[in-house]
């Protein structure tokens, strides 16, 4: 029926292929299980060459995997998306995801059709977000300052830096609302402003946060001065090199003399193009290419900073930030060379300056956006790198927090709360589609469970424990009394349950919003496959006999 | 039904406590390798590298750079000492044993299934405690004197090859760190890195080694009748060839006549020439560039009685540009006059064993210097390099910060001590592990006392009875006897704190990343394979 290497799994074997994809998503969710939470531990991956890759980051530990199951590449996806939209919660998403496959795949077992789970599925999910959206939201106004270091906290104490995370949360925060901008519809928290540089050496403690935008790289010459105020910044996609004609361009030259010219000619050719720069009152001058040593001087005579070599990502930033223009040509209209004081960028002040054996050029008070650098230390570099993985989750943790201006509370609080709603609203249900929504919301809990296993805590008592909590918030006839039950989650420490919104364990309700959806739909996506076709490479003899027939 | 295949078959994985204890093997494994180099009784390591070239030393970072581990653990360990090295540039092997020992002490928790998280947990309180007890503990050194920084050095380094061999290498050390210590707009800078050369001479004897108020380069002069001994010479640095270069720009001349030829030669003499006019404006007796210098340039330079050295490497240039005072000159048409260097005493070319080299000796406030090393063989004088860059490390901490621990495996004992004390009173689970913490600094005065091969439980026993109820804080081992002795101001070794904290503060730091892995996955294709 198909062409030969094309292999199918038809008819009774559709059983089997749902099986077979629940348990390809369950063995991925396995493998980021143990490192949720704030007692959750660590990966080592290891690559062929050699490389080490140490991380919680469940975004950072699949997209590393070697993952071959195309069930399971569906959740390996799913964590990049969470990774992109919300920066946070990579791991709990997979772990949901996986869960509601595997409650599915139970009622698929009692011959319920994957349909009518898939319309529970949806239907729960909307009701969840519903209430979510509702009820459950708490407006950071009414919580002050505090909130913001708590997200940030929260979002910090699963990584590699948990322990400092008093430390980096309030560097978080601090670099977030140096970044703010005004956007039509209110301030905007973007973290492409927030630059992590990582440099070895000393404690993780001794990382600081430079109001500016900094990066690696020092000026081109000694004698260029160590402090300019006051900053207008040309940014050059070209050399600053002698001048020198195109490959093929050959020039003939009759008369001797005009060599000599020629030579004048491709000096000057620069030179006046540095004096056009620094006349249109340029005094740091970067460039992505290179400068001749020959040219420098006329920059520290200027009294100019000019620094060569310059990434095209680095540049970028320094152009967004201090609202240059990158030229990649003097030429103007009208044939001249021109340099336009308008692609000129601002800044208050750039300094070079000195982070352990590392000299950094920044920028201060720039322009356009507020940038803030964090400069990381550490005793290596897989620390470090794990560590600006963890910042940057946190940043964009804060950075929504600040933009949605709504936190809930962690902990598996609000999935617990959610999981008891959801069961409740089962029961109004008069369809096939009220198992579905039971199992949606037993799903849920898996949350609080693995927290509690990863903390080493009796998991079984401890979210039967919740659920009462939050189960007496349901029934609960006084609002002020509801509204505080509901805030119950897990306190991984004590090993016991609290109100987390009075422990300082938030997160900010996109992220929570964001997971639900999309391991929501990452389960459906996988619920409705029933078949399995996979399209082998032709074999090479097969090839060969081929070209014999040709 | 078939098995589900979800990774790639070719990864390995291992998992939970596994991958745990075989991260503390691994770790422990790197630690053993440099133990025995730790102390003033160090064992020195022979080790070959795959190009056939031998090193021989015992700094715990050239050791562990030129091994080749398979295990990531470990391979997190080499970094460990690799950062150490950079940031204070000395104590690569007290950080890798104490990351060993601080694992192995956990490896019981783990076996009794205590969570990682806990152990970590107990082992970061115990660092923020440790750095509360050291600030206690230091001595603030009297920068001014010199003795008393001497004394310091010949204790941090005095465990190398090169304190058998007179003072006056440290006397150099401190020299040289002295000269590159400036001030630069406010900004306190010692670049030892950039501005202090050590030049390395096989041949004569360790002693003859000394500290050059200037610079020196491997170069004759150009021209064999040039000056090769001029007396405060002034000196103009070029960034740019005393030759003709060829145009940037492709072209091609076509000579229709017999003159043109001429013309064009005389035009190449009459641009070299009218360099050389310029630059003998300025009376120079003394020309370097870092580009090429013609023959025709040669002789007219000659001409007017000017020594030429050509061919610089940019960091050669801008040492001799501090030392003599001068400013790099990119282009012949801007030479001005504060450009010319003065500050330098006597330029000189000597000849050493086979070759010749350029002195620019006896500047007046160098702001840069070379140190002359001498010895019988490469192998000696690269360990003696060695030495020498962390004796100035040493010398540059302290200037930068002058406060002094007791050395001699003394702090490492008095913390043993008081973490061991302020245990008791830690409830809960933390207890345990965070005791162990100071059972694990322990190592120190244990290797110390190993590596002079004392009797470790007696002498080790009899320190800590010493320390016991919070006194005598400052006795450790004297590690060439193998006793115990007072640190005193007097006579005693003591550390840079800056060293001692950072080495307590990496190995905690990295000993926990360790264990909080648990899981290591290996094998993993990398990006480019499995796109192919």
């Amino acid at each position: 029926m198909f062409i030969p290497g094309t292999v199918a799994l038809q008819g009774e074997s559709t059983k089997n292929v749902r099986i077979q994809n629940v348990n390809a998503t369950i063995a991925v969710a396995n493998i980021v299980r143990s490192s949720l939470g704030p007692q959750g531990l660590d990966k080592l991956l290891v690559d062929e060459i050699g490389e080490v890759t140490i991380t919680n980051d469940g975004a950072t530990i699949l997209g590393n995997l070697d993952v071959e199951h195309p069930a399971a590449k569906v959740l390996v996806q799913l964590a990049g998306l969470q990774d992109q939209e919300v920066g946070d919660g990579t791991t709990s998403v997979v772990l949901v995801a996986a869960e509601l496959l595997r409650l599915a795949n139970d009622l698929v077992k009692d011959s319920i059709h994957p349909t009518t789970i898939i319309n529970g599925y949806r239907i729960a999910m909307k009701t969840a977000v519903e209430y979510l959206k509702t009820q459950l939201l708490i407006p950071t106004k009414s919580l002050g300052p505090e909130s913001f270091i708590n997200a940030a906290k929260t979002s910090l104490s699963s990584k590699i830096i948990g322990l400092e995370s008093d430390f980096f949360a309030k560097i978080v925060v601090d670099a977030i609302k140096g970044v703010a901008i005004m956007g039509k519809r209110g301030p905007k928290y973007p973290v492409t402003s927030v630059t992590v540089l990582k440099s070895p050496g000393k404690s993780t403690r001794e990382s600081v946060l430079v109001d500016g935008f900094a990066f690696n790289y020092t000026r081109a010459s000694q004698a260029m001065p160590r402090f300019i105020k006051k900053v207008k910044v040309a940014a050059l996609d070209m050399p600053l090199t002698k001048e020198k004609l195109g490959l093929t361009v050959h020039v003939r030259v009759d008369n001797v003399k005009n060599l000599e010219e020629i030579r004048k000619r491709e000096a000057e050719i620069t030179k006046e193009r540095i004096d056009m720069i620094l006349k249109a009152g340029a005094n740091v001058v970067l460039t992505t290419k290179s400068i001749d040593d020959y040219n420098l001087k006329y920059f520290s005579d200027a009294g100019a900073i000019a620094i060569r070599h310059i990434d095209h990502n680095d540049m970028r930033k320094v152009c967004k930030a201090t609202g240059a223009k990158l030229l990649i040509s003097f030429a103007d209209l009208n044939g001249e060379e021109t340099f336009d004081p308008s692609s000129l960028g601002e800044a208050e002040e750039i300094s070079q300056e000195f982070i352990s054996d590392n000299e950094l050029i920044v920028f201060k008070g720039c322009k356009t956006t507020n940038s803030q650098s964090i400069i990381l230390r550490g005793p290596n570099t897989f620390m470090l790198d794990e560590a600006e993985r963890s910042i940057h989750d946190a940043l964009c943790i804060v950075s929504q927090a600040f933009e949605s201006r709504y936190v809930v509370p962690g902990g598996g609080a609000i999935e617990t709360e959610l999981s008891v709603y959801l069961e409740k609203f089962a029961k109004t249900l008069a369809t096939k589609e009220q198992l579905a929504v039971m199992q949606f919301a037993e799903a849920l809990l898996v949350i609080p469970k693995t927290l509690a296993v990863n903390a080493a805590c009796d998991a079984i008592d401890l979210v039967a424990k919740l659920r009462a909590k939050h189960h007496e918030a349901q029934t609960c006839e006084d609002e002020e009394t509801r509204k505080k039950l509901r805030n119950f989650g897990l306190d991984l420490f004590e090993q016991n349950i609290r109100d987390n919104l009075h422990a300082g364990i938030l997160e900010p309700l996109i992220s929570k919003l964001k997971m639900i959806k999309f391991a929501t739909e990452a389960a459906i996506t996988i619920l409705r496959i029933d078949d399995l076709i996979k399209i082998y490479p032709e074999a090479d003899d097969q090839k060969e006999e081929d070209m014999e027939a040709m | 039904m078939q098995p589900v295949l979800v990774l790639n078959a070719k990864t390995s994985r291992e998992e939970g406590r596994k991958a745990q204890l075989s991260n503390i093997v691994a770790a422990k494994a790197v630690s053993n390798i440099i133990r025995t180099s730790l102390g003033p009784r160090a064992m020195l390591k022979m080790v070959l590298n795959p190009m056939g070239g031998i090193i021989v030393t015992n700094d715990g970072n050239s050791i562990l750079r030129e091994i080749d581990v398979s295990h990531p653990a470990a391979k997190n360990m080499l970094e460990l000492s690799r950062s150490q090295s950079e940031e204070v540039g000395d104590g690569t092997t007290s950080v890798i044993i104490l990351t060993g020992e601080l694992l192995s002490v956990a490896e019981p928790f783990i076996r009794t299934n205590i969570h990682p998280r806990t152990i970590v947990q107990a082992y970061y309180k115990a660092l923020d405690d440790s750095l509360e007890i050291s600030k206690e503990l230091t001595r603030t050194v009297d920068i001014k004197q010199k003795s008393e920084i001497m004394k310091i050095i010949h204790n941090s380094v005095g465990t190398k090859f090169m304190s058998k061999f007179g003072e006056n290498l440290f006397d150099m050390a401190y020299d040289a760190v002295k000269i590159v210590d400036i001030e630069v707009e406010g900004h306190r800078e010692i670049d030892i890195k950039r501005y202090v050369r050590i030049e390395k001479i096989p041949g004569g004897e360790i002693e003859d080694s000394y500290l050059l108020w200037g610079t020196m380069l491997n170069k004759d002069v150009l021209h064999p009748k040039m000056k090769r001994r001029i007396e405060n010479p002034r000196i103009i640095l070029l960034d740019v060839g005393l030759e003709y270069n060829k145009l940037e720009s492709q072209t091609d001349v076509e000579i229709k006549q017999n003159q043109d030829y001429e013309t064009m030669l005389r035009m190449e003499e009459e641009y070299i020439e009218d360099m050389v006019e310029k630059i003998v404006k300025f009376k120079p007796d003394l020309v370097i560039t870092e580009k090429g210098c013609s023959d025709y340039a040669q002789h007219h330079l000659l001409k007017h009685n000017i020594t030429a050295l050509r061919r610089l490497k940019k960091s050669d240039s801008n040492r001799i540009a501090r030392s003599v005072g001068a400013k790099i000159v990119s282009n012949v048409d801007l030479i001005k006059e504060s450009d010319v260097g003065l500050k330098c005493g006597l330029f000189e070319v000597r000849k050493i064993g086979d070759e010749y080299f350029a002195f620019m000796d006896k500047c007046k406030e160098p702001q840069a210097c070379t140190l002359l090393l001498r010895g019988p063989n490469k192998d000696i004088i690269n360990e003696i390099e060695r030495n020498v860059n962390e004796a100035m490390k040493a010398v540059r901490n302290i200037l930068l910060e002058p406060r002094v621990l007791p050395g001699g495996g003394a702090f490492e004992m008095t913390l043993s001590q008081v973490l061991n004390e302020k245990s008791k009173t830690i409830p809960g689970k933390l207890q345990l592990p965070y005791q162990a913490v100071s059972v694990a600094l322990e190592v120190i005065p244990r290797t110390l006392i190993q590596n002079c091969g004392a009797n470790t439980v007696r002498v080790l026993t009899e320190l800590r009875a010493k320390h016991a109820n919070g006194k005598n804080q400052n006795w450790g081992i004297e590690g060439e006897l193998g006793i115990i002795k007072e640190m005193n101001p007097e006579n005693g070794v003591w550390d840079p704190y800056a060293v001692k904290i950072q080495t307590l503060k990496t190995a905690i730091e990295s000993a926990c990343m360790l264990l909080k892995i648990d899981e290591i996955v290996s094998g993993i294709g990398s990006k480019e394979n499995q796109k192919n």
